[in-house]
C-alpha cells in the first residue's frame, strides 16, 4: 500500500537518511583527505580535498612509523589480536560451558567472580601486575601480551558465552551423549558449532578492543622491538611537532584490515548479533 | 537386543519432587513397551533414567545382564529419539546419521555403508545432503529414527516422537515405527501421553500416574480389564462412563440399581467378588460401545432412559450424550488428569457435578434417528459392566 507509493513523506525520510549517512561518512572523508595532504596543507586547508593528492604520506608513514615501520607494527597487531581472540574464544567458551551446565554451588560462585572481573578496573593493579609479569618474563613479548589480553577480557567473554549457552536447549548435548560421544567430542562437534552466533559477536567485540588497545601495549611492550599499530602511530606525535598527515595515513593503514573484514563478513556479523540457533 | 528390567526404581529431584515411585517394570527382548500417562506422571523421567540422562535415586535398572545405574549414557548401548528430534542443526542429514558411528570410531567405509542402508530403509536417500532446517516435520522425524537405528543398539528409547506432527502424519508414522520395530526386533521403550498411540503400537502398555505404575499389560487387557478407575478412564476414547450404582442381592442373582433401573447381572458377574458388595454402593463403568441403540436384535438387553443432551456425528457412528438420573463418579484428581487426554470431560464437568444427573456417552449407528432434547432409551450390555470400589477405586473382580 503506502510502501509502494513514493510520497513526499518518503522523500523526506530519504533526505533525512542521506543526511545521517553524510554525518557518518564525514570522519572517513577527513581521514582520507588529511592522509593525502602535505604538511603545509594540513594547517592551511585541512578540510578541503587536496589536489593533486599526496600519496607519499602512505609510504613515509609505512617506513618511518614506530621503531621499525608500520609493517612490523601491523604484524605485531595481527599476531596479538588473532591469538588473543582465538584463545579467548576457546578458553572462554569451554569455561562458560562448564559454568552453564554444571549443577551445584560452585558454578554460580565462579560466575559471580567473573562478573566482578568485568566491573573492577584493572588499571588499579597495573603496577603489581607489571612487576609480576616482568618477574616471569612476560614483558616485551607476544606471549605476555596475549596472556594479559586473555586474562583481562576473559570475564566479559565468559559472561557473554554463559548467557548464550544457558539459553541453548540441552537436547543436543543429551542426544550426543546417548549417541556415544564423550564430553570433549560433544563440546567440539555439537556445542561449539551451535555457539557460532555468539562466537562471531565475541570475536568482533574483543577483536576491536585488542586491536585498538593503546595503554596495555604501551606499558607492556615498551622498550621491545614489538610495537602495535596504535603505539607506532603515536610516534608521529611529539611534544613539539605532530605530523597529522602521517598519523592519518597510518590510521588509514591500521583500519584497513578491520574495514576489509567488516565488508567481507558483514552478513555473518549481522546474523551473529541478531542470531539464535535455528533447528 | 536385550531385556530391560527396572526394579523398585524411584526418582526424587532436588527440591523433593518425587517423579517416580517404586517402579517395577520388565521389558522383554524385542518387545515394544509403551509408557503412557498424563503429563507429570513420570514416564519421561523413567525413560531418561534408562538412558542415563537422570540419576536413579533408588532401585536398579538392568539392560541385558548389566546393572546400568552408574553407567555413562554412551556405555549403555541405547539409542534415543527425542520429542523435538534434537537433530544437530549444523550437520547434514548424512552427518547426523553418521555421528553415533563416528563417535564409536568405526571405519569410514563401514560408516558409509550403514548410513546408506539406513537412509534407504527410511526413504531418506535423496535428503542426505540437506540440513535439518530444510526438512519437513515428517522427514526430520525419520532422520531422528534413522540416527537411532543406524547404531544397531540394544534398546530404543522414544520420548513422544510423534507429538510434534499433524494427525495424518502421526497415524502414518505410528504404523511405520511399529512396523520397523517389529522388523528390527529391538527392545523399545516408547513414551507417549496419547492413549491411542499406546493402544495401537504397544506390545504391552504401562499406565503411570503421579510416578506410580497403575497397571501394565497388553493393550486389549488394559481396555477390557482396567485395574482401577484411573486406567478405566485413561484408556479408551471416548472415555468410560462412570456412575454410582447400588448392588442388591436377590437370591443367587445380583442386581445393580443404576439410573432408576434395577438391572439383573449375569451369573458369572454375580459369582465373583462383587457379591461382597451386596447392599453397598459401587462405581459402575460402562464403555460407550456397550451402551447403544435399542433395536430388535438386542431387545432382551437391559435398558436405561435419559434425555439426549447433544449428539456428535462422526461419520461412521454417532456419539449420543445422554443425561441419566444417576450420580456420576468423577474423582477430582482423575478429572484433572483426564483433562490432559480428554478435554471434553473437563468441559462437561460442571453439569456432571449435579449429583442426580450424569452425562453418559453412548455409541449409536450413524443413521440412528436421535436428536438433542429427545427422551431416548439405550440398550446396556450388563455382562460388560465394570465395577470399582468407591473408596480404593480398584476394580472389583
Amino acid at each position: 500500500m503506502g510502501l509502494s507509493r513514493y510520497t513526499r513523506g518518503t522523500l523526506a525520510r530519504e533526505l533525512v537518511l542521506i543526511l545521517v549517512a553524510i554525518v557518518y561518512c564525514l570522519p572517513f572523508y577527513l581521514l582520507v583527505a588529511i592522509a593525502l595532504e602535505t604538511t603545509a596543507q594540513t594547517f592551511k586547508t585541512p578540510l578541503s580535498f587536496p589536489w593533486p593528492p599526496h600519496f607519499g604520506n602512505f609510504s613515509e608513514a609505512w617506513s618511518t612509523g614506530g621503531d621499525a615501520g608500520l609493517g612490523q607494527a601491523l604484524q605485531a597487531s595481527l599476531v596479538i589480536t588473532l591469538s588473543s581472540v582465538a584463545a579467548l574464544v576457546v578458553l572462554g567458551s569451554l569455561c562458560a560451558y562448564a559454568i552453564a551446565r554444571r549443577s551445584g554451588h560452585l558454578s554460580p560462585f565462579v560466575y559471580m567472580t567473573f562478573v566482578l572481573g568485568i566491573i573492577l578496573p584493572f588499571q588499579l593493579a597495573i603496577i603489581p601486575l607489571y612487576v609480576a609479569m616482568r618477574q616471569v618474563g612476560l614483558v616485551g613479548n607476544y606471549v605476555g601480551m596475549i596472556v594479559l589480553n586473555v586474562g583481562l577480557l576473559m570475564p566479559l567473554t565468559v559472561f557473554l558465552y554463559t548467557g548464550f549457552i544457558r539459553s541453548l536447549p540441552r537436547d543436543y548435548e543429551e542426544a550426543a551423549r546417548v549417541d556415544g560421544a564423550g564430553l570433549l567430542r560433544t563440546y567440539a562437534r555439537v556445542v561449539f558449532p551451535l555457539l557460532r552466533p555468539i562466537t562471531g559477536t565475541v570475536a568482533v567485540l574483543l577483536g576491536v578492543v585488542v586491536w585498538n588497545d593503546f595503554f596495555i601495549a604501551l606499558v607492556f611492550l615498551s622498550g621491545s622491538r614489538y610495537q602495535t599499530l596504535p603505539v607506532a602511530l603515536y610516534s608521529f606525535a611529539s611534544a613539539y611537532v605532530t605530523q597529522w598527515n602521517l598519523i592519518f595515513a597510518g590510521v588509514v593503514i591500521s583500519i584497513a584490515p578491520i574495514l576489509a573484514f567488516y565488508v567481507f563478513a558483514q552478513r555473518q556479523l549481522i546474523r551473529g548479533f541478531s542470531g539464535a540457533v535455528k533447528g | 537386543m536385550a531385556q530391560v528390567v527396572l526394579s523398585s526404581v524411584s526418582k526424587t529431584f532436588h527440591g523433593g519432587t518425587r517423579a517416580v515411585s517404586d517402579l517395577d517394570l520388565e521389558i522383554a527382548n524385542g518387545e515394544l513397551m509403551v509408557l503412557v500417562g498424563p503429563s507429570g506422571c513420570g514416564k519421561t523421567t523413567t525413560l531418561r533414567m534408562t538412558a542415563g540422562l537422570e540419576d536413579v535415586t533408588e532401585g536398579e535398572i538392568r539392560i541385558g545382564d548389566r546393572v546400568v545405574n552408574s553407567l555413562d549414557p554412551r556405555r549403555r548401548d541405547v539409542a534415543m529419539v527425542f520429542q523435538n528430534y534434537a537433530l544437530y542443526p549444523h550437520m547434514s542429514v548424512y552427518d547426523n546419521l553418521a555421528f553415533p558411528l563416528r563417535a564409536r570410531r568405526l571405519p569410514k567405509a563401514e560408516i558409509r555403508r550403514r548410513v546408506e542402508r539406513t537412509a534407504e530403509l527410511l526413504g531418506l536417500g535423496a535428503l542426505l545432503k540437506r540440513k535439518p532446517r530444510a526438512l519437513s516435520g515428517g522427514q526430520r522425524q525419520r532422520v531422528a529414527m534413522g540416527r537411532a537405528i543406524v547404531r544397531e543398539p540394544q534398546v530404543f528409547l522414544m520420548d513422544e516422537p510423534l507429538s510434534n506432527l499433524d494427525a495424518e502424519l502421526r497415524a502414518q508414522l505410528r504404523a511405520e515405527i511399529a512396523g520397523l520395530q517389529r522388523e528390527l526386533e529391538v527392545t523399545t521403550m516408547y513414551v507417549t501421553h496419547d492413549q491411542l498411540e499406546a493402544m495401537t503400537m504397544g506390545t504391552r502398555i504401562a499406565v503411570l500416574r503421579e510416578g506410580v505404575l497403575q497397571q501394565e499389560g497388553p493393550p486389549q487387557q488394559l481396555y477390557d480389564e482396567p485395574g482401577n478407575v484411573f486406567v478405566a478412564r485413561f484408556i479408551g476414547s471416548p472415555t468410560m462412563n462412570l456412575l454410582r450404582g447400588h448392588i442388591d442381592r436377590d437370591g443367587d442373582t445380583l442386581h445393580c440399581i443404576l439410573g432408576g433401573e434395577r438391572l439383573p447381572l449375569a451369573a458369572s458377574v454375580s459369582a465373583g467378588a462383587l457379591g461382597g458388595y451386596a447392599g453397598a454402593d459401587v462405581a459402575v463403568g460402562i464403555r460407550p460401545e456397550h451402551l447403544g441403540e435399542r433395536s430388535a436384535e438386542h431387545g432382551d438387553r437391559a435398558r436405561l432412559r435419559g434425555r439426549v443432551r447433544f449428539v456428535e456425528l462422526l461419520g461412521a457412528e454417532r456419539l449420543v450424550h445422554l443425561e441419566l438420573p444417576a450420580e456420576p463418579v468423577v474423582p477430582p484428581e482423575a478429572l484433572a488428569s483426564a483433562g490432559d487426554a480428554e478435554e471434553a470431560d473437563v468441559e462437561r464437568s460442571p453439569r456432571a457435578a449435579q449429583p442426580t444427573a450424569a452425562l453418559v456417552t453412548a455409541r449409536f449407528d450413524a443413521h440412528a434417528g436421535v436428536d438433542a432434547g429427545e427422551l431416548a432409551e439405550v440398550a446396556l450390555r450388563t455382562d460388560r459392566l465394570h465395577f470399582f470400589d468407591l473408596t480404593t477405586r480398584r476394580a472389583i473382580r
